[in-house]
């Protein structure tokens, strides 16, 4: 009872009051360097603010494809299938649909991911995914 | 007709169980090499490793090879997996979660007991 009744006076005592050379101190920073907090501050939570765009998920997962050593670079389309257009196997669509999910840092489900079989399937998953970074 | 159409299922979830054995495989390879270089050469051996039996018909073989590679797999696979941040079970998941329905904070700034 007596502690709550001192609360409110050691709180009034203790409250810290703003110091003027720290304002001062930012005030130099912001005018040194122009949007460098505002930078600072975007770049660890840049990954998820920005979605990707179709165009970005289409243009990084033909990349992906086109480095994968079992398939012909010509021959890599938005619209390919990876079995009947590109020449792989099962087994190497498995490989290449774990690549794209180590391009885009996601983790597909083991049956979701048994069903990507063609290009389109895989740039809708990935463009669809919240997560896609 | 029978016999076609059950070879034809059978050998369908047949292909399936090794698609599936050979993606956890290979990410249990990913997550015991961890380095690039170590892991394209643990990840062409295991290749090496199927492709030794692709051309196995038998339906029976096939069946007990996939047991046996199955049960390989259970010893191989690994106690700390890589798990992406967000994924359940990752550093991330639930992390700073939006409160519930109906609670409120209020901001008093000290004033609660005047």
């Amino acid at each position: 009872m007596a502690a709550a009744a001192l609360r409110p006076a050691i709180l009034r005592r203790i409250r810290l009051s703003p110091s003027p050379s720290l304002a001062l101190a930012a005030a130099g920073t912001g005018a040194s360097h122009p949007h460098a907090l505002g930078r600072w501050l975007a770049r660890p939570m840049s990954s998820h603010d920005a979605h990707l765009t179709r165009d970005e998920v289409i243009d990084r997962i033909l990349d992906v494809i086109k480095s994968h050593p079992k398939i012909d670079p010509s021959k890599v389309t938005p619209e390919a299938h990876f079995e009947k257009d590109l020449g792989l196997d099962s087994l190497d669509t498995v490989e290449v649909v774990m690549a794209i999910e180590e391009e885009f840092k996601l983790e597909i489900p083991d049956m979701e991911a048994d069903k990507i079989d063609s290009l389109p399937l895989a740039i809708e998953y990935v463009a669809n995914h919240p997560m896609a970074g | 007709m029978a016999s076609t159409a059950g070879y034809l299922a059978r050998r369908a979830a047949q292909k399936e169980r090794v698609r599936l054995l050979y993606r956890r495989a290979l990410k249990d390879t990913l997550n015991w090499a961890v380095h690039r270089h170590l892991f394209y050469q643990d990840a062409s051996d295991l290749r090496d490793k199927f492709e030794a039996n692709r051309h196995v018909d038998n339906l029976d073989v096939v069946d007990r090879l996939i047991d046996d590679a199955e049960a390989q797999y259970r010893n191989f696979q690994h106690p700390d997996p890589y798990i992406v941040p967000w994924a359940p079970g990752g550093t991330k998941f639930t992390r700073n979660p939006p409160p519930p329905q109906g609670i409120e904070i209020i901001y008093n700034y000290g004033k609660e007991d005047q």
